[in-house]
């Protein structure tokens, strides 16, 4: 059985003027260490599909099961504590915490569950030297630039090593060649980590990257490129 | 990386929005710490003061008698209190005029009344503290800074006492002397005490007021009352001994054994009591021979008769009487037959049966003896008297013979009688003389022409025999009823015998039974019911220092808006920080921190912050504490009447107002937060403010029950309180349910406003934004306001509470001076109140009590013609229970109510009550009591703030009467009084003096001239009664004494206002802040506007516009809600409501508001637009 599956999900909003559906019944199965590319016109539900994976958002119809678990019934606490492991999340704007250094804002998801301790720090530590900023470990994120904000965002989807890692337009605030760089470094992860990725993206350029793509069109994916 | 590490670290980051709400927090509990500081200090300095007051003194025995001077050795060698007593000082505490002619008119004086004269020697000197200022002696006198200064005199200038001679018959019976009762005794000042001194605020009653007190020498007081130590001579047989009223004891024990100490004080009292302390002899009679038990005041007190009674059961045989002097009898025969002031006994009517006992029976009879029992109008004529009027038994007897009215005045009575016996003179027992009491300059001389009476007598009428009858028989009575019909004729109010008459029980001779009689009936006697007790006055004082008001719960009411203000704005800043901070919420969210777990790391940071504030808080509580304590003994000083107030601070007050704040901070924290974590976390991630018009709320519309139901209930409430639905008795902790119906009006209506802007907001943003011009930018302003709703509402909320109290206090002032008298009011339609220091015995509305004080001249006549009536009350002492004082009181001044009140002639009810049953509630004062207990009235304020007693209450009085409240006045000159009916106040206080002290005086009030007019001719009234009444008569007008008693009311007012002020710029402050971040919010869309062709004016416009709106409607929801909750002030009230004064504040406000919004306006429109644009 896959790792995950996303079976005939659908989501429809509330207006003044009627719902209006978004998803229309999208399906989606990965196994650890498949990454994924979805692409799809601004509002086609992109970014709705990813937080309904995510488990941040439930869908109208249809069952997200990760690692044979469907999260749909948890308590908010287990619920939270599902997402906090097994769950890593990467966002357009970094969201990186001004207040805490570099190295504090990879450890921050820990401090969803038992907090840091050396193990964490280390495996933090190993993570952004892995990406290149092993010396910038107390700088605070006004310090650095865009890009490495991202890597460290990076780095904080994967302290916890997720088996789930959720990157929403990852380089979508980024010039070119730090796009690519900040792509080649997701896949590289997803891979030595044996994670896997969803990214939602508008660049064809880093779909074309990623070993499958998906467009997302009329509210269902539809797979443009399978892997190999 | 730690939790605690990662939330400080948040933290100071975010520095800025902390530090205000720490600001916020820390104001709130300096506010509240401070206010339960404030109600420390203000007990603390009470007791204080009282400790300075009294000195040394304990113990204090004081009342209308004067004691042989003696009883305090007596007491400090007593066995029963040694070892309690570590000093006794005798003294005399009279109540004294004093006066001091000016040095360039001898006819102008400068007067004081109501001083405390003390007579004194070193031994009470020593128990006070005096700074080394000696004693006075021979005719030195000692003053108070204060007296000084209102009498403007210094040391060496000469002063006259003026008080009343005490006298052992009281002045209002047929033997008292009514005139001749005052002294004045020429004295000099030989220093004066400082306010600090504790001697110069010596007073036996609790009160922070300053008291007028005055010391002379014990010896020279006691020789010009004439009460003074005399040796053995003529006029003094067996010498006399000195007397004093009051005697202070030093006790040993500490302050908390008071009671014990009082109580063997107490037993040691009634163990070296003697009879002459108490003015009663008894006296052996020889012929026959029996003991006579009598009194110096020619009347046995009630308590004393039935002790004696009780004594006299086992085999002593006794017999009461009741003597009385008859002007004349007269038979019905004739006119020419009669027979001039002789005395008449009421005995036992057994004593004239044939089996009565001796000695006192049985009585010899010409002819045949009287049926018995003898009738209510049977009398008994000696032979000699018989013989006079040449009656026989079966002839009818007028009598003629004075009753003494309460004001002095004897009016001649009449009652005839049939003769029904006619006992033989020649021996005893109807030859009794000692059935007489010695009367001073009455029984000791040889003729009626000699008698020094204190009446008028017809000597004209005197004939030869009835000279003869003195001489030989002096005071034997002439005739003889029954003690009944005697009683129900001549009793007085002090008391219904003349004598108790016994023989011991056979076996004992008379000195034995004088002896054992001497030293059992004190302490057989009822002390603390006559009012002879030892009172422990420290005690009570400290105990009194609780406070008739809790200052802590009145600083803490008069801070509310203060408190409210900063929760609120706690709350805001709080919520503005978590808005601003709303992706990293989303954030925690996402990385899988429950929302409770994220809730609880933003609860800690409030908690952390609610900590460091309240730490900040108590430092600025000791420093807020003192500002009040400043405020109330200089800008406020008029709500408390003292300077001697000094901080004092209990770390229990500190850390429960830290506890308070905290819990409001808390609350305030806690709502901040409320359902944050409930937003979905891709809502919180996109950031932004967490506007209302995209939140769950607007999806809750329908009609406004809550609107509709708030502002209903306002109106009903409103309209209850106009139509007197609303009692206005207590409803709890000293709040009556008119002020409870007030903040609920108010709260209500607040309420209401708000909801009605929240309504009218969340339309505005369905509304359009499309306008031209001015227009255009009105609507997009409202809109603007529409986008956070609840914050918009809770700045106008801020700004309305706020402005809620400055409206409020404006409204409630009230102006006494300016009204004129109405009979329907609290002047009762009276111009004038006075008191004397003496009472007056005489009826000042005739013409003949106004002889006695020489107002009988034309020019007197004239003044006294403008003058309607004057109410004369009888007054009992008591302590200051009005609202000038703020020691806890137990028993106020009571007042006897004279009938031209309590039946106005011209049948115009006086005086205005409240929630008093009844058409004329005066009336109330002579119903009877089912319970037994004495109907009196008081004014609502004394009954609700000082007595804490309303409609039904009791009050005890010392000797363990009840007195049932039965009706309030309603703001009234009568503050800190109960009023019973005259007719009661003999009956509950048969020991109180006689005659007037207090006076209530309606001057005739001209419509077309004007208030200030009409004042004027009051004084000449004012001006020529204080003159030739004397005695301390002290009058002012009754719009003063309103005016006083306001004073502590518009002080309080003044209070109010100046914390509500601090609100108010916690709620400009408040106002600022949302405005900046409003406009900091919204800095990309302004410089958006600026890009597409906004001009900066557009956009100043926009951003006053939306804030003009929230502050107007502040101002608009402040105002009209107070005016409401007052309407039942203004309506029925001499409202004097500053109308421009409060404009004024309102302008004021309003302009601070928009000067806030042009602040934030300013920075917004001088950020650059590309780089905002941007979003750097």
């Amino acid at each position: 059985m896959s790792d995950l599956v996303v079976s005939q999900v659908a989501k429809s909003f509330h207006t003044t003027s009627g719902d209006l559906p978004v998803l229309c019944g999208a399906d989606l199965e990965m196994q650890r260490g498949d990454a994924v590319a979805i692409t799809g016109p601004s509002g086609s539900g992109k970014s709705t599909l990813l937080y309904i994976v995510g488990t941040l958002d439930v869908p109208t119809s249809g069952r997200v099961q990760i690692l044979e678990t469907d999260p749909a019934p948890l308590s908010p606490a287990a619920l939270a504590r599902f997402r906090n492991t097994q769950i890593g999340f990467i966002f357009q704007d970094h969201h990186l915490l001004p207040q805490c250094s570099v190295l504090e804002n990879v450890l921050m998801p820990t401090l969803a569950g038992a907090g840091a301790g050396k193990p964490e720090e280390e495996r933090a530590r190993k993570l952004l030297q892995r990406v290149g900023l092993g010396d910038r470990l107390q700088h605070r994120p006004a310090q650095i630039s865009g890009g490495e904000r991202q890597r460290v965002a990076v780095c904080r989807a994967l302290i916890n090593q997720p088996s789930l890692l959720l990157a929403d337009e990852p380089t979508g605030n980024l010039d070119r060649a730090t796009a690519a760089a900040v792509g080649s470094l997701l896949l590289e992860l997803c891979r030595e980590q044996n994670t896997m990725l969803i990214t939602v993206t508008h660049s064809t350029e880093l779909a074309e990257r990623f070993p499958r793509w998906c467009e997302l069109a009329d509210g269902k994916l539809l797979e443009r490129k399978s892997a190999a | 990386m730690t939790l605690r590490k990662f939330i400080v670290q948040t933290l100071l980051y975010h520095w800025r929005t902390n530090l205000a709400v720490l600001l916020g927090i820390a104001a709130a509990t300096a506010v509240i710490g401070g206010a339960l500081v404030v109600g420390d200090s203000v007990r603390e300095s009470l007791a204080q003061m009282t400790l300075d007051r009294l000195g040394r003194i304990d113990h204090v025995l004081h009342g209308p008698r004067f004691f042989e001077e003696s009883l305090a050795d007596r007491l400090a060698g007593s066995p029963a209190a040694d070892g309690w007593i570590e000093s006794v000082a005798p003294a005399l505490v009279m109540r004294a005029a004093l006066e001091t002619e000016e040095p360039e008119d001898s006819t102008a004086v400068n007067r004081a009344g109501k001083v405390n004269l003390y007579g004194i020697d070193q031994r009470l000197w020593e128990l006070t503290e005096h700074a080394e200022t000696p004693p006075p002696s021979d005719s030195e006198l000692i003053l108070s800074k204060n007296l000084a200064d209102s009498l403007d005199v210094s040391v060496g200038d000469d002063v006259i006492a003026v008080l009343e001679l005490p006298t052992a018959v009281p002045r209002d019976s047929l033997l008292g002397q009514s005139d001749d009762d005052v002294r004045e005794i020429p004295l000099t000042v030989k220093s004066v005490l400082s306010g600090d001194s504790g001697v110069a605020r010596l007073g036996l009653q609790p009160s922070q007021q300053l008291p007028h007190n005055a010391f002379v020498a014990l010896e020279t007081l006691q020789a010009a009352l004439d009460i003074d130590q005399r040796r053995r001579s003529s006029s003094f047989p067996n010498g006399r001994q000195a007397r004093v009223n009051a005697i202070f004891v030093a006790g040993k024990s500490a302050v908390h054994q008071a009671g014990e100490e009082v109580e063997h004080l107490n037993d040691a009292l009634r163990d070296v009591l003697t009879l002459a302390d108490l003015q009663l002899r008894i006296r052996e009679n020889e012929r026959p021979a029996y003991l006579s038990l009598e009194s110096e005041r020619m009347i046995l007190e009630n308590d004393v008769n039935e002790t004696a009674a009780e004594l006299g059961r086992s085999g002593t045989s006794a017999s009461p009487a009741l003597v009385y002097l008859i002007n004349e009898f007269n038979s019905a025969k004739t006119d020419e037959t009669y027979s001039m002031y002789s005395v008449i006994a009421g005995l036992d009517p057994k004593i004239f049966t044939d089996d009565a006992k001796s000695p006192f029976g049985p009585f010899q009879f010409r002819g045949i003896a009287p049926e018995q029992p003898l009738g209510e109008r049977d009398i008994i004529l000696n032979t000699w008297l018989a013989d006079d009027l040449q009656a026989e038994v079966g002839d009818e007897i007028t009598l003629k013979y004075f009753r003494a009215g309460s004001k002095g005045e004897l009016g001649e009575e009449s009652q005839t009688f049939i003769v029904r016996g006619i006992a033989e003179l020649g021996e005893a027992p109807a030859a009794d003389r000692g059935l007489t009491p010695q009367v001073k300059g009455i029984t000791d001389v040889d003729t009626i022409q000699e008698w020094d009476q204190p009446f008028e007598m017809d000597l004209e009428r005197l004939t030869e025999r009835d000279d003869d009858y003195w001489t030989k028989h002096r005071g034997t009575p002439k005739a003889f009823v029954a003690l009944k019909t005697a009683q129900d004729l001549w009793t007085s109010r002090y008391g219904d015998l003349t004598s108790f008459r016994f023989v011991p029980p056979a076996g004992q001779s008379l000195e034995s039974a004088r002896a054992e009689w001497e030293q059992e009936l004190p302490k057989s006697l009822p002390l603390q019911q006559m009012g002879i007790t030892f009172l422990p006055v420290k005690a009570l004082g400290l105990m009194a220092a609780g406070g008739t008001t809790d200052f802590a719960g009145l600083f803490i009411g008069f801070s509310f808006f203060i408190i409210l203000s900063a929760t609120i704005l706690v709350g805001l800043l709080f919520r503005l920080g978590i808005e601003q901070r709303a992706a990293d919420v989303g954030l925690m969210l996402a990385v899988g921190f429950s929302p409770r777990r994220a809730r609880n790391l933003l609860l800690a940071e409030g908690v952390i912050l609610m900590v460091v504030g309240g730490l900040l808080g108590i430092v600025a509580a000791v420093g807020y504490a003192h500002l009040m304590i400043y405020g109330l003994k200089t800008w406020w000083v008029g709500a408390i009447g003292t300077r001697f107030l000094a901080v004092s601070i209990s770390p229990l007050s500190l850390l429960l107002g830290f506890g308070i704040s905290a819990a409001v901070a808390m609350i305030a924290v806690w709502w901040s937060l409320r359902g944050l974590t409930s937003f979905p976390a891709r809502r919180l991630l996109a950031g932004g403010a967490l506007s209302d018009t995209v939140s769950r709320s607007t999806r809750r519309r329908g009609k406004p029950y809550m609107l509709y139901g708030c502002a209903g209930t306002a109106l009903i409430l409103v309209l209850a309180v106009v139509s007197g639905l609303v009692p206005s008795n207590e409803a709890f902790g000293g709040f009556s349910w008119t002020v409870v119906a007030f903040f609920l009006v108010g709260v209500l209506s607040l309420a209401s406003s708000l909801m009605f802007l929240s309504a009218r907001l969340r339309r505005e943003s369905r509304a359009s934004a499309w306008g031209r011009g001015v227009v255009g930018i009105g609507r997009l302003s409202r809109q603007n306001a529409a986008r956070n709703r609840s914050r918009s509402v809770l700045t106008a909320g801020l700004i309305a509470s706020a402005t809620f109290v400055v409206a409020a206090v404006a409204a409630g002032h009230r102006n006494p001076a300016a009204e004129r008298p109405d009979k329907n009011s609290g002047n009762g339609g009276f111009t004038l109140v006075a008191e004397s220091s003496q009472p007056i015995l005489f009826d000042l509305n005739t013409e003949k009590g106004q002889l006695q004080f020489d107002l009988d001249d034309d020019k007197s006549q004239q003044t006294l013609q403008s003058v309607n009536t004057i109410a004369q009350f009888r007054m009992r002492p008591g302590e200051d229970a009005s609202c000038l004082n703020i020691y806890q009181t137990r028993l106020p001044t009571i007042l006897g109510v004279p009938h031209q009140i309590i039946h106005p002639p011209d049948g115009e009810r006086r005086f205005k009550f409240a929630n008093t049953p009844g058409e004329n509630p005066w009336l109330l004062l002579e119903q009877e009591q089912e319970d037994g207990t004495i109907p009196v009235l008081g004014d609502l304020n004394t009954l609700q703030y000082s007595l804490h007693k309303g409609i039904g209450d009791t009050v005890e009085t010392p000797d363990g009467g009840q007195l049932k409240i039965v009706g309030m006045f309603d703001g009234s000159v009568f503050q800190g009084q109960l009023l019973m009916s005259a007719a009661n106040f003999e009956r509950v206080f048969p020991n109180e003096k006689g005659g007037f002290q207090y006076f209530l005086i309606d001057v005739a009030y001209d419509e077309n001239k004007s208030v200030a007019k009409n004042r004027e001719a009051a004084k000449q009234v004012r001006r020529l009664l204080e003159s030739r009444i004397g005695r301390g008569f002290d009058s002012e007008f009754v719009a003063d004494r309103l005016a006083s008693f306001l004073a502590v009311q518009n002080t309080y007012l003044s209070t109010f206002l100046a914390l509500g002020g601090l609100g108010l710029l916690l709620g400009t402050f408040g106002l600022a802040t949302v405005m900046l971040r409003n406009v900091f919010e919204r800095r990309g869309e302004l410089a958006l506007m600026r890009a597409v062709g906004f001009r900066n004016l557009s956009l100043t416009q926009l951003v006053l516009l939306e804030n003009g709106l929230l502050l107007l409607w502040g101002l608009a929801a402040g105002t009209l809600s107070a005016l409401l909750a007052m309407l039942p002030h203004l309506l029925t009230t001499g409202a004097d409501v500053p109308w421009q004064m409060g404009a004024a504040i309102l302008a004021g406000i309003f302009m601070a508001g928009m000067a806030a919004a042009l602040f934030a306006v300013s920075k917004a429109v001088h950020t650059p637009v590309l780089e905002t644009l941007r979003g750097e």
